[in-house]
C-alpha cells in the first residue's frame, strides 16, 4: 500500500480475495480498513445489502472476521445480542454490525435507536452509498436532494436524513463520520471507537460508481472530493465534545470551501441539476455546517 | 421439590430460571407480559444470572435472542399475537440458521379489530417455520415443557429452536398448583449447552449469507428430516423427564389420550380446553356414551404414527379447532388430523369455536360431543356458545 498506512495498520487481513463485490466498490475498501483498524477479536453482523453479496457464496466466506448475516431490521439487536452473551461468557469481543444507508436510515432505524438508547457495547458501522444499490439503486432516506435514482427519476425531492446528527442526539460515547477517500482518518477513528466502551457510531461515505454514475477507477477522488467541497463533513464527536477533523477544518469558513459544483459535476446522477436545484443543496451544506459550528 | 400456588406466566419464569439462562431478550405483550416482568424481578433481587436484553420490539427481541445464542449462551424469549407476527421474519431466520432457541407463547387473537383474549391463530400460523412446537395444557405443564424445551433444542440430533404455547389468561393469569424442582435436579436433567455453530472470534464462520439453490434446498430438508427424528428425542427426554423431575406428570408420548382405548368416539383437542373435554367426557361416559379424548400436544413435529394408533377403530373423530384457516373449510387442526386419518375413520367433524376469547363451557361441549354422536349433518360448524348478532360488512360504495 503506497498511502503510509503501514506503520498504522494492524496486520489483520479483514477481506480475502475473490470477493463478488463490483469494480471500484467503495464498501470492499471500507472493510479492508476496517480490519487495519480494528485487527481481530471481532464479530461482523450484516444485514442484508451489497455487503450480503460481497462476501461471495456458502460454503466460502471472503470476509475473514465470524459473521453473522441478518434480516435487514435486525442487525443492532442482533448485535446486542452477541455483546451480552459474550459478557456473560467473559470474553473481549467487538462486535461491530455493518449496514448499508437503507439499513440504517430506513428499515433498521428503530432497532438501531433502540440500541443506542440502550447503550449497547457495538460499534454500528454505516456504510453510506446513498441508495439502494444492492436492488438497482432506488432512494433511500438517505439519498440527497436533486440525485436521480431508479425510484426518483426526475430526481430527490427532498434533502438527505443526517444520520450522524440524529446518533449525536442518542447521547452515545461516540459518533464519527469517516470517507473511504481517506484511508487514515477512517483507521484512527476505528481504532478509537475499539477502546471506548458503549454504543459507537461511525457514518463512512463510500461513493458507488454505478448508482452514482462515474467511471470506476474514480471511486477515491469522488470519495475525497465530498469531503473537499464540504458536502461530507469529518468529525468526531465523544462524549459530548465535537470535533471537526483535520480533512474538513477548512468547511468552517464559507470562504475557504471547495464549490460544490465540482462534487456535483464528477458524477451522472445530478446532471439534471437546475441552478435552483444547486442552490438547494448549497442551502443543505450551509446549514449542516452552521450547525455543527453551534456545537463546537 | 415443592409446591407452590402460581400462575402459567410464572411457572415459565421459574423454568427459566432453573434452565439457567444467559440471555434473555424482553418485550411486553399482553397476556405474556408477566413473564418477562417476573424474570425482571428476579434479576433485580439477584436470583437470577441471566442478561436482560429490554429491547424495542418483537422483532429486536427475537433478534437479540438469536444473537446471544449464536454466541454460545442459552437464550429466551416470550411473545403473543401481534408480537408473534412482528417476530414472524425472525422466527425463520432463527430456523434457517439451526441454532437452538427457546419461546413461549401466550397464545391471544390476532387484529383487527384489536382482541386480547385466548385463541390459538398465532400459534398455528408458525407452524411451517421449522420450529418444535408444543403447547401446554396447564400451568405445571407450561414449566415442564420450558424446561425439556432446551434440552429438546439442544440435543444434537435435533438442533431447532422450540417455541411453547400457552392459553393467553386461561393458563397464564391463572394460578393453580404447581411442583416446582430443585435445581440440583435440573442440572442433572439439562446438561452445558451445546449447539452445531458458535459465533466465536477463535473459528471465523460465517453464518446465513448466500446459499446456492441446491444448498439451499437441502438445507431446508434436513430441517424436514431433523423436525420428524425428533420425535424419539422428545419421548426419549419425555421419559427421563418423569422419572427423574416429575413423576405425576407423564411425558412419554408426544400426545395425551384420556379413556380412548375402549372409545367408539374420539374429541381431538389442544390447550386448556381439553381440561373440560375431559369433564365433558365423563358426563357422556354416565350415560353409556363410549367417547374419549386425543389432546395433541406437540404440532410439531406431528407424530403420524401416535395419532393414527390412537384413533384407529373409532366410529367418529370430533375435532375442536380454537384457531382458524381461512378459506379452507375446517381449522388447522381439523386439516392436519383429516390428513391423518381421513382413511381409516368413517366420519371426521370439525367446530371452530372459542375464538378471541369466546367463553366454552364444559356444557356447551358436553352439548357439543352430544351433538355429534347423535349425528352432525355438518362437517364443520362454527360454534358460538351464546345468540349472538351477525357482523356484516355495509353495503359498498363506488369511491372515485
Amino acid at each position: 500500500m503506497s498511502l503510509g498506512l503501514r506503520g498504522i495498520l494492524n496486520k489483520h487481513n479483514a477481506i480475502l480475495s475473490g470477493t463478488s463485490a463490483c469494480p471500484g466498490c467503495p464498501e470492499n475498501m471500507a472493510m479492508r480498513m476496517l480490519g487495519m483498524g480494528l485487527g481481530k477479536d471481532v464479530v461482523l453482523v450484516v444485514v442484508a445489502g451489497c455487503s450480503s453479496i460481497i462476501q461471495g457464496n456458502a460454503p466460502y466466506n471472503a470476509y475473514n472476521f465470524p459473521t453473522v448475516n441478518v434480516a435487514f431490521a435486525a442487525g443492532p439487536a442482533t448485535a446486542s445480542g452477541l455483546a451480552r452473551a459474550y459478557k456473560q461468557r467473559g470474553k473481549n469481543v467487538t462486535v461491530v454490525v455493518w449496514a448499508g444507508d437503507g439499513g440504517t436510515a430506513d428499515i433498521g432505524f428503530a432497532s438501531l435507536s433502540g440500541a443506542a438508547e440502550r447503550n449497547e457495547n457495538i460499534l454500528y458501522l454505516c456504510v453510506d452509498n446513498e441508495a439502494y444499490m444492492n436492488s438497482g439503486g432506488q432512494r433511500s432516506g438517505s439519498t440527497p436532494f436533486g440525485a436521480i435514482t431508479s425510484t426518483t427519476p426526475e430526481g430527490k425531492k427532498e434533502n438527505k436524513k443526517n444520520l450522524p446528527f440524529l446518533m449525536i442526539a442518542h447521547n452515545v460515547p461516540y459518533v464519527a463520520t469517516a470517507s473511504v477517500g481517506y484511508p487514515h482518518d477512517y483507521i484512527e477513528k476505528l481504532k478509537r471507537a475499539k477502546q471506548i466502551d458503549g454504543f459507537k457510531y461511525l457514518h463512512v461515505l463510500t461513493p458507488d460508481p454505478y448508482g452514482w454514475l462515474f467511471d470506476p477507477s474514480k471511486t477515491v477522488e469522488v470519495a475525497k472530493l465530498a469531503v473537499q467541497t464540504c458536502y461530507w463533513p469529518l468529525f468526531e464527536y465523544i462524549n459530548g465534545k465535537l470535533e471537526i477533523s483535520s480533512e474538513s477544518l477548512h468547511c468552517l469558513d464559507k470562504r475557504t470551501r471547495r464549490p460544490i459544483r465540482d462534487f456535483l459535476s464528477i458524477q451522472g446522477r445530478f446532471k439534471k441539476l437546475s441552478e435552483e436545484q444547486i442552490k438547494v443543496l448549497e442551502q443543505y451544506v450551509d446549514s449542516m455546517w452552521e450547525k455543527l459550528k453551534s456545537m463546537l | 421439590m415443592m409446591r407452590k400456588i402460581i400462575s402459567g406466566n410464572e411457572a415459565v419464569a421459574l423454568g427459566v430460571k432453573l434452565a439457567r439462562v444467559g440471555v434473555t431478550g424482553i418485550y411486553p405483550i399482553t397476556p405474556q407480559t408477566t413473564i418477562i416482568e417476573k424474570l425482571a424481578e428476579m434479576k433485580a433481587k439477584g436470583e437470577i444470572d441471566t442478561e436482560i436484553v429490554r429491547v424495542e420490539s418483537e422483532h429486536s427481541a427475537m433478534a437479540a435472542t438469536f444473537g446471544a445464542a449464536l454466541a454460545g449462551v442459552r437464550a429466551f424469549t416470550a411473545t403473543a399475537s401481534q408480537g408473534l407476527l412482528y417476530m414472524h421474519e425472525m422466527i425463520w431466520w432463527v430456523a434457517g440458521s439451526r441454532v437452538p432457541v427457546v419461546m413461549v407463547v401466550g397464545t391471544r387473537a390476532v387484529g383487527a379489530p384489536w382482541n386480547i383474549w385466548n385463541e390459538h391463530t398465532d400459534f398455528t400460523s408458525e407452524r411451517d417455520s421449522g420450529w418444535i412446537m408444543a403447547f401446554a395444557s396447564n400451568p405445571q405443564e407450561a414449566l415442564d415443557l420450558t424446561i425439556q424445551a432446551f434440552r429438546i433444542s439442544e440435543d444434537e440430533r435435533v438442533f431447532l429452536p422450540m417455541m411453547i404455547g400457552m392459553d393467553g389468561f386461561i393458563l397464564s393469569h391463572t394460578k393453580t398448583n404447581v411442583l416446582i424442582p430443585d435445581q440440583d435436579q435440573i442440572d442433572g436433567f439439562l446438561p452445558p449447552r451445546r449447539q452445531p455453530y458458535v459465533i466465536d472470534p477463535e473459528d471465523p464462520l460465517g453464518m446465513g449469507n448466500v446459499f446456492p439453490p441446491e444448498g439451499y434446498m437441502r438445507l431446508r430438508e434436513s430441517i424436514d428430516s431433523s423436525l420428524r427424528n425428533s420425535e424419539d428425542v422428545i419421548r426419549e427426554i419425555g421419559r427421563e423427564y418423569s422419572k427423574k423431575i416429575n413423576p405425576l406428570g407423564d411425558y412419554s408420548t408426544l400426545n395425551v389420550s384420556y379413556k380412548l382405548d375402549d372409545a367408539d368416539y374420539a374429541v381431538v383437542a389442544m390447550g386448556a380446553w381439553a381440561g373440560d373435554a375431559m369433564e365433558a367426557i365423563d358426563v357422556l361416559r354416565e350415560k353409556g356414551i363410549r367417547i374419549g379424548l386425543l389432546r395433541i400436544r406437540y404440532l410439531r413435529p406431528w407424530s403420524e404414527k401416535e395419532i393414527r394408533e390412537a384413533l384407529k377403530d373409532k366410529k367418529g373423530v370430533l375435532v375442536l379447532d380454537r384457531s382458524t384457516s381461512f378459506g379452507r373449510y375446517g381449522g388447522p387442526l381439523y386439516v392436519e388430523i383429516k390428513s391423518t386419518v381421513s382413511d381409516i375413520i368413517p366420519s371426521i367433524k370439525g367446530v371452530v369455536s372459542g375464538l378471541g376469547g369466546v367463553t366454552v363451557t364444559k356444557n356447551d361441549l358436553v352439548y357439543l360431543f352430544n351433538k355429534f354422536v347423535e349425528g352432525m349433518r355438518e362437517d364443520v360448524i362454527w360454534y358460538y356458545p351464546k345468540e349472538v348478532g351477525k357482523v356484516e360488512l355495509r353495503t359498498p360504495r363506488d369511491i372515485e
